[in-house]
C-alpha cells in the first residue's frame, strides 16, 4: 500500500465520523423537540403526575439534556444502543438482532437483481444508442422510477396472491409453520437450511420472492440510467476505437472491453444507492408486514421511543457511511488517479 | 446510419427555415425534433401530459363530478357497475312486506357471508334508523349463511324471518321452496354507476383521485420551489466564498444527502405533526443537498474562467458577479433538477401519507388512498390501482421531462 493510498483512507476515515455525528445528533435533538413523550404512549393519557414521575426517574428521561446526549453517543461508540423505552424495554441490540435479519434476507435477494437488470439492460441501450430499443429501455426504466415502490407491491398482492394465488400475501412465513420453527440466527432462510426444516424454508422463500422483487423493481429504475450514461463515455474512450479498428466484434467491445471497465464505477454508484435502498425497504416492510427495521422505526417514532429510533437511525447512519466508505476505498484502490 | 435515414426528411425542410434566426419559436421547437430525435418526442409528450395534469390541479371542480369528501353511493361499488337490486326473500303467509316490518330486535335477517347484500342491508338500516319516529329503533338480529341452500333452508323452517339477496345470485332457486317468495324490494337498482367506483365509506374515487392531484402538486412544486430557495443561494455562497464555511456547508450538505431521504422526512413530519405546510418543509429539506452540490460544483468550475477574472479586474461587487456571471451559467442544470425533483417530491409524499406520516385523514391524497385501500386489497382492487397510476403518471410526466432535457442539454453525453 502505498503512502498515498493510506493518506487517502485515513482521511475518507476522518471525514466520516463528522458526517456520521452529524446526523446522530440531528435525530438526537429533531426526537426531543417531538410533541408527546414515551410516557404518554407507554402509561395513556390518564396518569397521575407521581406515576410518570417515576417512570421518567427509570428510564433516564430526568437526567439533563446533555447529559442524555453524551450517555447516547457513549452508547453509539460502544455499539450497546442502550435499553427501549416502550414495548417491554429491552435492550435495542436484541430487538435490532431479531428486526435486521428481516431487512437482510430482503434487501439482499433485491440490489442483485438491481444489479442484474441494471447492468445488462443498461449497456444494452448503451451499445444501441439513439436507437428504438435504447428508446424503450430508458422510457420502461422512467416508468419504473415512477411507480411509487408501495404500489407496485399491492399490485403484484393484487395480482399474484389474490387473483392468481401463487404467492403468500404478507408476513415471513406461514404460521402454521412458525409453530414448530426453530430461530437461531432469526434468518428464516439460514435457519430452516440449519435445523434442515425444508417445508420452512419453502415457506421463507415463497414468502422473500414478492417483497425483493419489488423492492429490486424499484432500484432498477436509477440504476438502467446510471449504468447507461457511463456505459456511452465509456464506449466513446479511446482504446474502445482503437478496439474497433482492429476490428473486434462490437459485443465483445461492449460487454467486455468497456463493461470490465465500467463496473467498479458502478459497483460504488451501487454503493450510493443503498440510502435509497433503506428509504425502499421501509416502505416494503409496510406493504408486506414484513417485521424489519424499517418497520421497527415506523413503529417507535409513532410511540416517541427516543432511545430505539435514535439508535436505529444511528445503525442506518453507520451502514450507510460504512458502505460509503468501502465504495470510496475500493475504487481508490483500483483506480490511482484519487487520491487527496 | 442515422443521418443517412434523416437526410431525406431534412431535404423537406426550405433553406430559410434552418437559419434558426429567421424562425420563430414554436417552429423552432418543432425542427428541433430532426436533431433529438426520441427525446424531443419524450419532452414533447411529458410537456403535453404536464399541461393537462396542472390543468386538472388548478380546476379540478372542472373534471370532478362529486365532492371528494361526500358520500355519494353506496361504499366498495365495482367501477362501471351500477349499484345493484337487492330483494327481500320471505315466507309466503307473510304476503307483502318491506324491512320495517321484519327489523324489530326480535327478528332475524340473513345474508350471504362476505356479499355486498350485508353492506346494503347495513346501509338500507342506516337510512330507516335516521327516518325513524323518536324512541324506534331497527335492529334485527344478522345471521351470516355460508352458501345460499343453507340460508334458503333456514328460512324455510323459519330460523330467520327475511333473506336479503341480488336477485341474480337468487335466479329460480326458489322453485324448490313452495312456501318463500319474494317479499319486497330492499333497495331499488341504482340508475348510474361510478367510472373508478366507489371506496369503503361510499365516495367516488374518481373524483378523489382527481382532488388529489391538487394537493399533489401542491406539495411537489412547493417543496422543490423551497429547496431550490434555498439550496441554489447556499450553493452560489458556499462555491464562491469558499474557505471554513464551504468545508463545513459541504459537510453538513453531504451528511443529509447520503442519509435515506424518506426517513428524514418521517422524523421530521413526525416533529411538525400533520399539515400540508409540515408536509412542504419536510419532504423541502431532503432536497437542499441537491440543488447544494450541484450548484456548488458548477460554481466552482465557473469562478475560474476569464470573463468572471475580466469582471473582478474591472471592480465588479462580488454580488453582481454572482448575479450576472455565475448564476446564467447554473440555470440549465437546476431547471432540470427542479423538474426531476418536483416528481421526486410527490412520491416522497405519497410514501409519507402512504406511512400515515403525512395530512390529516380525509384529505382527498393518493398517498391516503393507498393507505386505506391497502385493508380492502381482496375485496377492491379499484381503491389501489387508480390512486396509484395517478402517482406513477404524475411522477412519470416530471422526471420524463427532466431526464429527456438533460440527455438533451447534458454536454458530457455529445457524440464525437
Amino acid at each position: 500500500m502505498s503512502a498515498s493510498l493510506r493518506r487517502f483512507i485515513i482521511t475518507r476515515l476522518l471525514l466520516t465520523i463528522p458526517m456520521v455525528l452529524i446526523l446522530v445528533t440531528m435525530i438526537f435533538f429533531i426526537m426531543r423537540i417531538l410533541p408527546g413523550d414515551p410516557i404518554r404512549s407507554q402509561l395513556g393519557p390518564r396518569v397521575s403526575a407521581e406515576q410518570a414521575d417515576a417512570l421518567r426517574e427509570r428510564l433516564g428521561l430526568n437526567r439533563p439534556l446533555y447529559v442524555q446526549y453524551f450517555d447516547f453517543l457513549w452508547d453509539m461508540v460502544t455499539l450497546d444502543f442502550g435499553t427501549a423505552l416502550t414495548q417491554g424495554e429491552r435492550p435495542i441490540r436484541d430487538e435490532l438482532g431479531e428486526r435486521l435479519p428481516a431487512t437482510i434476507e430482503l434487501t439482499i435477494p433485491a440490489i442483485t437483481l438491481t444489479a442484474l437488470i441494471g447492468i445488462f439492460s443498461g449497456s444494452y441501450a448503451a451499445k444501441n444508442r439513439k436507437k428504438p430499443i435504447d428508446y424503450i429501455i430508458r422510457l420502461l426504466s422512467i416508468v419504473v422510477y415512477s411507480i411509487p415502490v408501495f404500489f407496485m407491491g399491492l399490485l403484484f398482492q393484487i395480482l399474484l396472491s389474490v387473483r392468481i394465488p401463487i404467492f403468500p400475501l404478507a408476513g415471513r412465513m406461514d404460521t402454521l409453520l412458525m409453530t414448530n420453527f426453530e430461530t437461531i440466527t432469526n434468518f428464516y432462510v439460514i435457519d430452516a437450511i440449519l435445523t434442515q426444516n425444508w417445508p420452512a424454508l419453502g415457506s421463507a422463500l415463497m414468502h422473500l420472492v414478492l417483497p425483493s422483487v419489488t423492492l429490486g423493481l424499484a432500484l432498477t429504475g436509477v440504476f438502467v440510467r446510471l449504468t447507461r450514461v457511463n456505459m456511452i463515455e465509456m464506449l466513446q474512450s479511446d482504446f474502445i476505437t482503437a478496439g474497433r479498428a482492429r476490428g473486434l466484434p462490437e459485443n465483445r467491445l461492449t460487454y467486455k472491453h468497456a463493461l470490465r471497465n465500467t463496473f467498479i464505477p458502478i459497483l460504488t454508484l451501487l454503493g450510493l444507492q443503498f440510502a435509497i435502498l433503506l428509504a425502499g425497504a421501509v416502505l416494503t416492510e409496510t406493504t408486506f408486514s414484513l417485521p424489519g427495521v424499517g418497520r421497527y422505526l415506523v413503529e417507535r417514532i409513532q410511540l416517541r421511543d427516543y432511545t430505539a429510533v435514535q439508535a436505529t437511525i444511528g445503525v442506518f447512519a453507520l451502514f450507510v457511511a460504512f458502505v460509503s466508505l468501502l465504495m470510496d476505498i475500493l475504487y481508490a484502490f483500483i483506480d490511482p488517479r484519487i487520491r487527496y | 446510419m442515422e443521418p443517412e435515414k434523416n437526410s431525406s426528411k431534412t431535404e423537406k425542410v426550405p433553406d430559410w427555415m434552418l437559419d434558426l434566426d429567421r424562425v420563430g419559436f414554436v417552429r423552432r421547437l418543432f425542427i428541433a425534433r430532426k436533431w433529438y430525435g426520441g427525446d424531443w418526442w419524450f419532452v414533447a409528450i411529458s410537456g403535453l401530459l404536464l399541461i393537462f395534469i396542472i390543468l386538472v390541479g388548478i380546476f379540478p371542480q372542472w373534471f370532478a363530478p362529486y365532492d371528494p369528501r361526500a358520500e355519494v353511493g353506496p361504499s366498495l361499488l365495482e367501477p362501471g357497475k351500477a349499484p345493484s337490486e337487492y330483494v327481500l326473500v320471505s315466507q309466503v303467509e307473510r304476503g307483502e312486506i318491506t324491512l320495517v316490518d321484519i327489523a324489530d330486535k326480535t327478528n332475524n335477517i340473513g345474508f350471504i357471508v362476505g356479499s355486498p347484500a350485508s353492506q346494503a342491508l347495513r346501509e338500507v338500516l342506516i337510512e330507516l334508523n335516521d327516518n325513524a319516529p323518536e324512541g324506534v329503533r331497527y335492529q334485527p338480529r344478522q345471521r351470516r349463511y355460508d352458501t345460499l341452500e343453507e340460508s334458503l333452508a333456514a328460512l324455510d323452517n323459519g330460523e330467520i324471518d327475511g333473506f336479503v339477496v341480488d336477485p341474480d345470485v337468487l335466479e329460480d332457486s326458489l322453485d324448490v321452496y313452495p312456501n318463500l317468495q319474494v317479499a319486497g324490494t330492499l333497495r331499488e337498482e341504482g340508475s348510474k354507476g361510478f367510472f373508478m367506483g366507489t371506496n369503503q365509506i361510499g365516495q367516488d374515487v374518481f373524483s378523489r383521485i382527481i382532488w388529489g392531484t391538487r394537493i399533489a402538486l401542491i406539495v411537489g412544486i412547493s417543496s422543490a420551489l423551497v429547496s431550490f430557495i434555498v439550496g441554489v443561494p447556499l450553493g452560489l455562497f458556499s462555491g464562491f466564498i469558499g474557505g471554513p464555511l464551504d468545508r463545513v456547508l459541504t459537510l453538513l450538505m453531504d451528511s443529509l444527502y447520503s442519509f435515506p431521504g424518506l426517513i428524514l422526512a418521517i422524523s421530521i413530519a413526525a416533529v411538525l405533526g400533520p399539515g400540508i405546510g409540515n408536509i412542504i418543509v419536510s419532504i423541502a429539506v431532503l432536497y437542499v443537498p441537491t440543488y447544494f452540490r450541484i450548484v456548488r460544483g458548477q460554481t466552482l468550475q465557473v469562478k475560474e474562467e476569464l470573463y468572471v477574472e475580466a469582471a473582478r479586474s474591472l471592480g465588479t461587487t462580488w454580488f453582481t458577479i454572482l448575479r450576472k456571471y455565475i448564476f446564467p451559467n447554473v440555470i440549465p442544470s437546476v431547471v432540470i433538477i427542479f423538474s426531476v425533483n418536483v416528481g421526486d417530491a410527490i412520491l416522497t409524499e405519497a410514501g409519507l401519507s402512504f406511512l400515515g406520516f403525512g395530512l390529516p385523514p380525509d384529505t382527498p391524497d393518493w398517498g391516503i388512498d393507498l393507505a386505506r385501500g391497502q385493508d380492502y386489497l381482496r375485496r377492491a382492487w379499484w381503491l389501489i390501482t387508480y390512486p396509484g397510476l395517478m402517482v406513477s403518471m404524475v411522477t412519470l410526466a416530471f422526471s420524463m421531462l427532466g431526464e429527456s432535457l438533460s440527455e438533451i442539454l447534458n454536454p458530457r453525453l455529445t457524440e464525437r
